[in-house]
C-alpha cells in the first residue's frame, strides 16, 4: 500500500474505532440487542410453555349421564390436563366459578348430553374461553380444549365405526400420505414444512443484518466526511500534497475495516437471535441438508461474501457523495435518512416474495438497487443458481465504479468544499 | 523575477456573489504579508485559491512561479495552509496528529521524527501533546495547528486567521511563534487577519481589503505615514470611505 493510503487508512481506523460513538453504535449495540431480542424471544416463547405445561379446563356437568362422566373420564385422562370440576346449578354461577379460579377454559355438558348421543342425536356441548388478558398464551391453552373436544368426538366417531365395522381398520384411515420434497430437479425423502421453515428463518436474519450493517457503514462514512468538512480538516488534507483519490480510497478503506468488524459483531448477534428463533419453533425432523444437497459451498459463501463486500462498497461510496452536499454533520445524516429508506425497504420484499413472482415493474426496479443483490446472493447459496449472484456482483460492482467516479469528480473539485443542499437553512456568507 | 505569491487580476463569483473583485498583489521571499479586512472583504478566498483549494473565476495566482489552476500538485508541494478556525482529529494525540500531517511531506522516518520533534518544540505543548486533541482548549488547538503548517519549513505557509479567537497569552504565543519561525527559516508567510492591530506588529507588508478589493497596499509604517494616521485602524477607516 502507498505510504500516503497508509498514512490514511491508519488515522481513519484510529479515530472511527476510539470514537465511542461508533464503538457502541457499530460494534456494542447489535452485539447486545440482537441476544437481547432472542432472550426477550426466548424468556416469552418458555414463558408460553410453561403456561402450557399444564391446561387448567373446568367441566361442569349438567347432565350426569354415562356419556357425560366418560367425557370427564377421558379428560382427566390426558397428560398435561388439569380438569376441574364445577359443581353449578347455571351458567351465572359456573362463570363466577371460572373467574374465581385459574382455568382457561369451561366445557359445560348440558342436560340430555347422554341420552342425545345414546340414541343416535346431535348432542350439544358448550366451550367457554375464559378471557382475562386475551395474551397468546391464553389463547393457545383455549386452543389446547378445543382440540380435547375434537378428540373426544373422534373418539366417539372410532367406537361407532369399530362396530360397525370390527375387522377393517382402513375404514377410518382410507389414505397414507407421505410428504416429500424434489430439490434441484431431484426428488428428496424431507418433509417440505420442515424445508420451509429452515429457509425462511434464513430469509428474516440476512436482511435484517444486511440493512443494519449497511445503514451503520453509510453512517460512517458519511459522518467521516462530515466532520472532516465541518472541522475543516478537509480543507487541510485538501492543501497536502497528496492525491486527491488517495484521500477517498483511503476514507472508504477505513470504514470498510470498521464496517466489517460491525459485521461480525451483527453476525454474532444474529446467529445468536436466530437460535432463539429456532427454539421457539414447532419440533422438526431434523434435516441433513449435505444429504439432500442444500449445505452451502464454499463457492456459494465466496459468492455471497464478494456480494456484501461489493454492495458495502456501493454504500461507502454512495454515502461519500451524499455526505459531500452536507454542511455538518447533522446535515449529513439529514441527507442520508432521505437517500437509505427508499433504498433500503425495497429489499424486505424479497423476505416475504420471490423476485420471479413480482411484477416487472417492480422486479426491475429490485435488481437496480444495489442492496437487492446480496439478498439474491444469500438465496443462491441454497437453490445454487449462481448465474444470478454473480452477474449481481458484476452490476453492483460497475455501480459502486460510478459512484466511486462521481465521488472522485467531487474531491477533485472545489465541489467537495462548495456544494451545499440546505435543508430549510438560512445561505450561509461566503468570506 | 520569482515571486512566492503573485496574484494578478484574481475575480472570483460564487453564483450571484463576487467574493474577488480583480485583485493583484506579490509577495516577497522571507516576509510575512497580511491580507487585513472585515469579514466578507475576500481574505478567505484569495487564501483558498492559492492553496488549491478552490479555482478562480478570471485572472492568475502564482505560488514560487507555479499556476495554481494548472499545476496544483505541485503548488501543493511548496505550501502549508492553515483554515480558519480549524479542527484537529478529536480522538488522535497531539503527536498522532503530527506525526499524520507530517507523514505527507516527510520523505523518511528520521525526517518525520525531526519535523514531529519540531513542531512539539513550537507548539509548546510538552507532555499535553501525548493527551487526545479533544481534551484542548482553542488555544492549545491552535498552537498545534499552527505547529504543524511550520514544521516542514514550507517555502510558503498560508495563515488564515492564526489567532481569531485566542485569548491574550494564546494568541501572543502563536504570534510569536509565525515571526520567530519565518525568520529562522526563511519561511514566507502570508495570513489574513481582521485585527489590524495585530498585523500592525506583525507583517512585514500588509494589503487592506474591502468589499473583494485590495484597497491599500504598503508597509505598515508606509500607510501610516502617507494618511497620517496612528494604526492600521485609522488607515482602513480612512481608505474605505468610513470616516
Amino acid at each position: 500500500m502507498p505510504k500516503a493510503l497508509a498514512n490514511i487508512v491508519t488515522k481513519e481506523v484510529k479515530e472511527m474505532v476510539r470514537d465511542p460513538r461508533i464503538l457502541l453504535g457499530m460494534v456494542l449495540a447489535p452485539l447486545l440487542i440482537f441476544p437481547l431480542m432472542g432472550f426477550m424471544l426466548r424468556t416469552s416463547t418458555e414463558a408460553m410453555q410453561e403456561s402450557l405445561r399444564i391446561v387448567p379446563i373446568a367441566i361442569a356437568d349438567f347432565d350426569h349421564g354415562a356419556v357425560a362422566e366418560n367425557l370427564t373420564d377421558f379428560f382427566k385422562s390426558m397428560p398435561n390436563v388439569k380438569v376441574e370440576i364445577f359443581e353449578a346449578q347455571n351458567i351465572d354461577e359456573v362463570a363466577a366459578s371460572a373467574q374465581a379460579s385459574n382455568v382457561t377454559s369451561v366445557v359445560i355438558v348440558p342436560e340430555g348430553f347422554s341420552k342425545n348421543i345414546s340414541e343416535g342425536k346431535k348432542a350439544e356441548l358448550k366451550v367457554y374461553g375464559v378471557f382475562r388478558s386475551g395474551g397468546i398464551a391464553e389463547s393457545m391453552t383455549y386452543s389446547a380444549t378445543q382440540n380435547l373436544v375434537e378428540l373426544y368426538k373422534q373418539k366417539l366417531i372410532n367406537e361407532k365405526v369399530q362396530t360397525r365395522f370390527p375387522a377393517n381398520s382402513t375404514v377410518l384411515n382410507p389414505i397414507a400420505v407421505s410428504q416429500d420434497s424434489i430439490i434441484k430437479g431431484k426428488p428428496v425423502e424431507v418433509n417440505p414444512s420442515a424445508l420451509f421453515s429452515f429457509t425462511q428463518a434464513q430469509s428474516f436474519g440476512l436482511p435484517l443484518a444486511l440493512f443494519m450493517l449497511i445503514i451503520l457503514a453509510m453512517q460512517l462514512a458519511s459522518t467521516s466526511v462530515a466532520t472532516e468538512k465541518e472541522e475543516k480538516t478537509l480543507e487541510t488534507l485538501m492543501s497536502l500534497p497528496v492525491n486527491r483519490f488517495t484521500l477517498l480510497i483511503g476514507k472508504l478503506a477505513g470504514s470498510t475495516l470498521v464496517a466489517a468488524i460491525g459485521a461480525i459483531a451483527t453476525i454474532l448477534g444474529v446467529i445468536y437471535y436466530m437460535g432463539s428463533f429456532a427454539f421457539g419453533m414447532p419440533a422438526q425432523p431434523s434435516v441433513d441438508l449435505a444429504t439432500i444437497g442444500l449445505a452451502p459451498s464454499l463457492l456459494s459463501y465466496a459468492i455471497l461474501g464478494v456480494s456484501v463486500f461489493v454492495a458495502l462498497l456501493a454504500a461507502l461510496a454512495l454515502a461519500v457523495v451524499i455526505s459531500v452536499f452536507a454542511e455538518d454533520v447533522r446535515g449529513a445524516q439529514s441527507l442520508l435518512g432521505f437517500v437509505y429508506m427508499p433504498l433500503l425497504i425495497p429489499m424486505f420484499v424479497l423476505m416475504f416474495a420471490d423476485i420471479g413472482t413480482l411484477p416487472l415493474g417492480f422486479q426491475i426496479l429490485l435488481l437496480a438497487l444495489p442492496f437487492t443483490h446480496p439478498m439474491l446472493a444469500a438465496r443462491a447459496t441454497i437453490t445454487g443458481n449462481y448465474f444470478i449472484a454473480v452477474l449481481g456482483i458484476g452490476y453492483v460492482a460497475v455501480f459502486t465504479l460510478v459512484i466511486l467516479y462521481i465521488a472522485a469528480r467531487l474531491f477533485a473539485t472545489e465541489k467537495i468544499l462548495t456544494a451545499k443542499i440546505r435543508l430549510g437553512r438560512k445561505k450561509a456568507k461566503q468570506e | 523575477m520569482v515571486y512566492p505569491v503573485e496574484v494578478t487580476g484574481l475575480v472570483k463569483r460564487f453564483g450571484n456573489t463576487l467574493a474577488l473583485d480583480g485583485i493583484s498583489f506579490r509577495v516577497d521571499e522571507g516576509r510575512i504579508y497580511g491580507l487585513i479586512g472585515p469579514n466578507g472583504a475576500g481574505k478567505t478566498t484569495t487564501l483558498r485559491i492559492l492553496s488549491t483549494l478552490i479555482l478562480p473565476t478570471q485572472g492568475s495566482a502564482r505560488v514560487f512561479g507555479r499556476d495554481v489552476v494548472h499545476e496544483a500538485s505541485e503548488v501543493r508541494k511548496l505550501i502549508t495552509y492553515l483554515p480558519e478556525e480549524a479542527g484537529a482529529y478529536k480522538n488522535l494525540s497531539g503527536y498522532e496528529y503530527l506525526q499524520f500531517m507530517g507523514g505527507f511531506n516527510s520523505r523518511d522516518g528520521a525526517d518525520l521524527k525531526r519535523m514531529v520533534d519540531d513542531a512539539a518544540k513550537i507548539s509548546g505543548l510538552g507532555d499535553r501533546l501525548k493527551d487526545r486533541v479533544k481534551g484542548y482548549s482553542k488555544g492549545m488547538k491552535r498552537r498545534l495547528l499552527v505547529a504543524r503548517a511550520l514544521m516542514n519549513k514550507p517555502k510558503l505557509a498560508i495563515l488564515d486567521e492564526p489567532t481569531s479567537g485566542l485569548d491574550v497569552l494564546h494568541a501572543y504565543h502563536v504570534r510569536e511563534i509565525i515571526k520567530r519561525y519565518a525568520k529562522e527559516h526563511k519561511v514566507t508567510v502570508l495570513l489574513s487577519s481582521h485585527n489590524m492591530l495585530e498585523v500592525e506588529q506583525l507583517c512585514d507588508q500588509v494589503a487592506l481589503m474591502n468589499r473583494g478589493k485590495v484597497i491599500v497596499e504598503g508597509t505598515p509604517s508606509e500607510l501610516k505615514s502617507k494618511h497620517k494616521a496612528a494604526n492600521l485602524e485609522e488607515v482602513f477607516v480612512e481608505v474605505a470611505g468610513l470616516a
